[in-house]
């Protein structure tokens, strides 16, 4: 429980900063979606992390560019270097784009080895909270 | 005779009391502090009560916002960092550090690199020989286990919560205290003034946490525009072959 109230509040910290530090405006924040897909670029940089995934889905196989949060932001969330490397299937959690095309801001990523880093979005917690409640 | 006597004196005042000595040292990794109950932010960013501005002020602010509201853009997204008294009440919730001499401190905030020089003593730059900027000239004193640190020679900022004019003066105050689990609190104590942009002193107060054995993350804000720049130039040798 003690996690969790941390986590929240990291959370929202986070998301204080991110709004205070630069233009978020076209991504949900109150969505969260699973995106999986083969890494083709990852840049672990500030002030926004950089990525393409190659998609196989129900819209078909292309390349899709995100940004995310800051390298140190991720670091302080379990990011350690090399833990993405080009070739490596990964899942990253995103606030997808407000008009609904490819792309999303990442919050977090499970690695090709199954380690997850990040941070939970405001729509994962309340998932979490509903599930948690029965609800969902 | 005499000359022993004074320069004795001198030597053992010297021994005993250096002023330096006796003041808290504020060196380490500070994170923001948030007492219990208190929502994250630290009393530094965003929101709060509306500031007592000036209506010539306020008509600044909304152009000003007026501008960037549609796209959302911030000095931030464009690696310019926050300026005073934003960068140190709230520098984008990263942490930082500060390197304290008795003649000098150093306050790196992590965010965008931003550097604060505060000059003691015989460090503060005279009047005459100082540049505006962002964060300003910042000079300090003890007043007993309190830094007080007065910050003048800023520029016009209405790209910020604590909007100002570039006669703004702030005055920190800065001593440590005891959190609520016992760990070491820094707290700051902020009061601006600006005839110019508000009709009274506006008020705030910032706390941090030290950070055990912290250290700050590299920042380098504007690689990621120099590597697109990059790209787009590849781009365009790849279109003329």
């Amino acid at each position: 429980m003690k996690q969790i109230v941390i986590l929240a509040a990291v959370i929202l910290a986070l998301s204080a900063s991110l709004a205070a530090h630069h233009s978020a405006i076209q991504f949900d924040f109150t969505n969260s979606k699973a995106v999986t897909g083969v890494v083709k670029k990852f840049i672990a940089i500030n002030p926004h992390m950089q990525l393409v995934l190659h998609v196989k889905d129900a819209k078909g196989e292309r390349d899709i560019e995100f940004e995310g949060h800051s390298t140190n932001n991720m670091y302080r969330a379990g990011y350690r270097d090399n833990m993405i490397k080009v070739g490596d299937t990964i899942t990253v959690y995103i606030a997808p784009l407000k008009d609904g095309s490819d792309g999303g801001y990442v919050t977090a990523a499970l690695t090709a080895n199954g380690t997850r880093f990040g941070m939970r979005s405001r729509a994962e917690l309340e998932q979490e909270r509903l599930k948690a409640e029965g609800k969902k | 005779m005499k000359t022993s006597i004074i320069l004795f004196a001198t030597c053992v005042s010297l021994i005993s009391s250096p002023a330096w000595a006796q003041q808290p040292d504020f060196t380490g990794v500070w994170t923001t502090y948030n007492d219990p109950g208190q929502g994250p932010g630290g009393g530094g960013r965003g929101g709060g009560p509306p500031l007592p501005m000036t209506d010539a002020a306020k008509q600044k602010v909304a152009k000003y916002q007026a501008l960037v509201q549609p796209t959302g853009d911030t000095p931030g997204g464009y690696c310019l960092g926050t300026g005073m008294p934003g960068s140190m009440l709230g520098s984008g919730g990263y942490p930082m550090e500060i390197v304290q001499r008795p003649e000098q401190i150093m306050i790196v905030y992590e965010a965008h690199n931003e550097v604060r020089r505060v000059y003691l003593g015989d460090r503060i730059v005279p009047e005459a020989d100082r540049l505006p900027g962002r964060n300003g000239h910042s000079s300090a004193r003890w007043d007993g286990n309190t830094l007080v640190v007065e910050t003048g020679n800023l520029v016009e900022q209405v790209d910020q919560r604590y909007a100002h004019s570039a006669k703004a003066k702030i005055v920190e105050r800065y001593h440590l205290e005891k959190g609520a689990k016992g760990e070491t609190v820094l707290v700051a104590d902020m009061t601006m003034t600006d005839p110019e942009f508000y009709t009274a002193p506006v008020t705030a107060v910032k706390k941090w946490a030290k950070v055990p054995n912290g250290h700050l993350l590299p920042y380098e804000c504007a690689e990621e525009n120099w590597i697109k720049h990059l790209e787009q130039l590849e781009n365009k040798a790849g279109a003329k072959k």
